[in-house]
C-alpha cells in the first residue's frame, strides 16, 4: 500500500472525534506528568492503561492516548527544568543547565518557547521518520523466525542491559530478575505450573501492570517520602516569546539533535535521557566557542529537549515493527496492546493498519496540540506546582489502587504492588535499573516461546539458532552491545567535563 | 560492603530459582526443550553477574536517616493492611484512611489529610465507579 494513501487512512482513525479526544487528553496528562517531578513517564502510563481496559476502547485508542501521554511527558519536563531547576524527568536533566541560567537571567520566556519549538520540530521530523522507516524495517523483519527473534530479544536485552544502568552486571540482574518473574505461572507448552508456590493467583502469572505500579509508582512514594520534599515552590513565568533571530540561530541544532535524537531513540535501551545528554554534548563541541554552553545559551536548551522527543518518535520504530520496546514506558504499551489481542511485529502493518497509522498520524496531530497547549498555558502548568505535596503524594497512591485493583478485581495483587514497592524502593537505593525487570517481564514470555519453536523446528539442535546471517548477525551485535558502557562513560566526561553527576 | 551481601542474596535467589527449575515434573506431552532449560539460562546469567557483584562491589549507598526505617515500616504495613482491609471495609473508608496516614507523615496536620483524602476518595470513587464503569469494592460492612 503507498504510504501516503495509508497515512490518510490513518487520518482518517486519528481525527475520529474519540482518538481526537484522547490525543488531547493524553497531551494534556503527559504534560502534567512531565510537570510533576516525583511522577515520571512510566507511572502515569502505566496508571491509565487500566483506564483503557475499563472503557473497553479499541486498541488504536489506547495506543493513541498512551502515546500521547510518553511524547507529552517529554514536553512538560522542560518547564521545571528551566523554571526551577527541578528537571520533571530524567531526559530533562541537561536541559535545566542551560535553562535554569537562562531564567535567572531573565529569560526564561525565550527558553521555553525554544523548549516548545524544538520539540515541536522534532517530534514533527521524527514522525516522519517512522512513517519512511516503519514500514521497510517491517518489511525486513516479515522473514523472521523463532531463531532470528530469539537473537532479536538477545540483542534487545544485552544493548538495554549496556545503557540503562553505570553498572553492567546490575542491570543484568534486572533483566533476569525481570525474566524469573515471566516465568511465573503456567508454562505455556506443557501446561505445568512454575514458580507459583502454591498460589492460585499465580496461574496465569503476575501481570505486567501490577508489577509495573509497584516498581514504579509505589517506590516512587517510598523515595519521596525518605527525601522529604520541600512542598509548594511557586515560580515566575514571563511572557513566551522568541524572537527569530533566536530561532534561526538554534534551527541548525534542532535539526541535528533531532536527527541524532531519533536514531539514539531507535535502539533498545538507549531512550530519551541517553538521547538528551549526546546531543547536548556533540552540540557543545560542534559549535565550541561560538556558543556559551553552561552559561545560559539557548542552544544547550534546544538540543536536549529537540532530542528527547525524536528520541520518543524514533523509540516507536522497534516497538511497532519488531514488538521489541526499548524502554520501560514502551514495555508497558508493548503489554497493554497484547492484552487488548494485538500483538506488534512485522504483520502489525498489514494485520492492523488503522493501529499502526492511526497513532502515527496521531502523533502529527498530537505535536500540534503540545505547541498550541504550551506556548499559552505554561504558566498554568507550573501553577500546579503550587499544590503541596502531602495531597498530591497520596492522591497518585490512591490512583495507584484503583489501578492495581481494576486488573483482576483481586486485593491479591495489591499485597504484590505493595511488596514490588519495597523491592523498587531497594533496588532504586542499590542503583539497580528498574526499566529492564518491566522488559524482561513483558518480553520473557515471547522470548521463552521462540526458544522453543526454534528447539521444535530443529529437534534439539543448538546450532539452529546460529544458522541464519540475520541471527548470527545479532548476536554480534548482542556481544558488541556490551561494550557500549565503556564508550558511554567515555562520552560522559569528555562532553561535561569533572565529575558532574547525571 | 552492601553490594557483596546482596550478591551473596541474589546468588542465593538464582541457586533457589534453579533448584526449584529441576524439580519441575515434566509430562511426556511437552516439546523437545520442555519447561526447564529458559529458567536455568536465567539462573546462569544472574548467578554470574552476581558472582561477578560479590568480587567488584560497588561503593556503598547512601542509606536514608535511622529515623526513617520505622516511618518506611508502616506505611509497607499500611499497604498489607489495605489489600487485605479493602473488600471488607470498602474503598472509601479504606483508602481515605491509607491517603490520611500519608499526608500525615508528608507533613500535613491530621484534619488537612483527613478533609484532602476524604474529597480526593470520594471524588475518584465516583468518577471511576459512576464514570467509568470500574467495579470497586463498596465494603461488606456495609451490606
Amino acid at each position: 500500500m503507498d504510504i501516503l494513501q495509508a497515512l490518510l487512512n490513518g487520518f482518517g482513525v486519528a481525527l475520529e472525534p474519540l482518538n481526537l479526544l484522547l490525543v488531547v487528553l493524553g497531551c494534556l496528562v503527559g504534560t502534567l506528568i512531565g510537570v510533576l517531578p516525583g511522577i515520571g513517564p512510566i507511572s502515569g502510563v502505566a496508571l491509565l492503561v487500566p483506564l483503557t481496559f475499563a472503557l473497553k476502547m479499541p486498541p488504536e485508542s489506547a495506543l493513541i492516548l498512551l502515546a500521547g501521554i510518553y511524547y507529552g511527558a517529554m514536553y512538560g519536563g522542560s518547564t521545571t527544568s528551566i523554571l526551577l531547576n527541578i528537571p520533571g524527568e530524567t531526559s530533562s536533566v541537561v536541559t535545566a543547565i542551560d535553562g535554569n541560567k537562562l531564567a535567572k537571567q531573565g529569560k526564561a520566556g525565550p527558553a521555553l518557547a525554544m523548549a516548545a519549538w524544538g520539540s515541536f520540530i522534532a517530534g514533527t521530523l521524527s514522525v516522519v521518520g517512522l512513517m519512511t522507516l516503519g514500514p521497510l524495517l517491517a518489511q525486513w523483519a516479515i522473514r523472521f523466525g523463532p531463531a532470528e527473534y530469539f537473537a532479536l530479544m538477545v540483542f534487545g536485552f544485552s544493548t538495554l542491559s549496556a545503557l540503562a544502568g553505570k553498572n553492567l552486571f546490575k542491570a543484568l540482574i534486572a533483566t533476569g530478575f525481570g525474566l524469573m518473574l515471566a516465568t511465573v505461572g503456567q508454562d505455556p507448552q506443557s501446561g505445568i505450573s512454575r514458580y507459583t508456590f502454591g498460589f492460585l493467583q499465580l496461574e496465569d502469572g503476575m501481570d505486567f501492570l501490577v508489577v509495573a505500579i509497584g516498581l514504579f509508582a509505589v517506590s516512587e512514594v517510598l523515595m519521596l517520602l525518605e527525601e522529604k520534599t520541600p512542598g509548594a515552590v511557586r515560580a515566575q513565568v514571563g511572557r513566551i516569546y522568541l524572537s527569530f533571530k533566536d530561532f534561526m540561530g538554534s534551527l541548525f541544532t534542532i535539526l541535528r539533535s533531532s536527527v541524532l535524537g531519533f536514531l539514539i531513540g531507535v535502539l533498545p535501551g538507549a531512550g530519551a535521557s541517553i538521547a538528551s545528554f549526546v546531543a547536548y554534548t556533540t552540540e557543545k563541541r560542534l559549535l565550541g566557542d561560538r556558543a556559551r554552553f553552561g552559561e545560559g545559551d539557548l542552544r544547550g536548551v534546544a538540543a536536549p529537549e529537540s532530542a528527547n522527543n525524536a528520541a520518543a518518535g524514533g523509540a516507536m520504530i522497534p516497538l511497532l515493527t519488531l514488538g521489541l520496546p526499548g524502554s520501560g514506558t514502551t514495555a508497558i504499551m508493548l503489554g497493554a496492546l497484547m492484552s487488548l489481542g494485538v500483538t506488534p511485529g512485522p504483520q502489525m502493518f498489514q494485520q492492523h493498519p488503522d493501529v499502526v497509522w492511526g497513532l502515527i498520524a496521531s502523533m502529527y496531530v498530537g505535536n500540534a496540540v503540545l505547541l498550541l497547549l504550551n506556548l499559552p498555558l505554561v504558566g498554568l502548568f507550573v501553577r500546579l506546582l503550587a499544590v503541596p505535596a502531602w495531597f498530591l503524594i497520596p492522591a497518585v497512591l490512591a490512583i495507584s489502587f484503583i489501578g492495581v485493583y481494576a486488573v483482576n478485581n483481586n486485593p491479591f495483587d495489591l499485597l504484590l504492588m505493595a511488596v514490588f514497592g519495597l523491592v523498587g524502593y531497594l533496588m532504586r537505593k542499590l542503583e539497580f535499573p528498574l526499566a529492564p525487570v518491566l522488559l524482561g517481564l513483558v518480553l520473557g514470555y515471547l522470548m521463552e516461546i521462540n526458544l522453543r519453536r526454534a528447539m521444535t523446528i530443529s529437534n534439539g539442535d543448538v546450532g539452529y539458532l546460529f544458522s541464519s546471517p540475520i541471527a548470527v548477525g545479532l548476536w554480534v551485535l548482542a556481544g558488541l552491545s556490551l561494550l557500549a558502557p565503556v564508550l558511554v562513560a567515555r562520552f560522559r566526561k569528555q562532553g561535561l567535563g569533572g565529575d558532574e553527576e547525571l | 560492603m552492601t553490594d557483596r551481601i546482596v550478591g551473596i542474596l541474589i546468588l542465593l535467589l538464582a541457586l533457589g530459582y534453579g533448584l526449584e527449575a529441576s524439580r519441575m515434573q515434566v509430562g511426556f506431552l511437552s516439546d523437545p526443550l520442555g519447561p526447564r532449560p529458559f529458567p536455568y539460562i536465567i539462573a546462569i546469567l544472574v548467578g554470574l553477574s552476581a558472582l561477578w557483584l560479590i568480587f567488584k562491589p560497588d561503593p556503598d549507598p547512601t542509606w536514608p536517616a535511622p529515623r526513617f526505617w520505622p516511618v518506611l515500616g508502616l506505611v509497607l504495613l499500611s499497604l498489607v493492611a489495605y489489600a487485605y482491609l479493602v473488600v471488607p471495609l470498602g474503598f472509601i473508608l479504606t483508602t481515605t484512611l491509607e491517603m490520611t496516614l500519608l499526608s500525615v507523615l508528608f507533613g500535613a496536620r491530621w484534619w488537612q489529610g483527613l478533609g484532602g483524602a476524604l474529597a480526593f476518595t470520594l471524588a475518584v470513587y465516583f468518577l471511576f465507579t459512576e464514570g467509568l464503569g470500574v467495579t470497586l469494592p463498596v465494603g461488606r460492612i456495609f451490606g
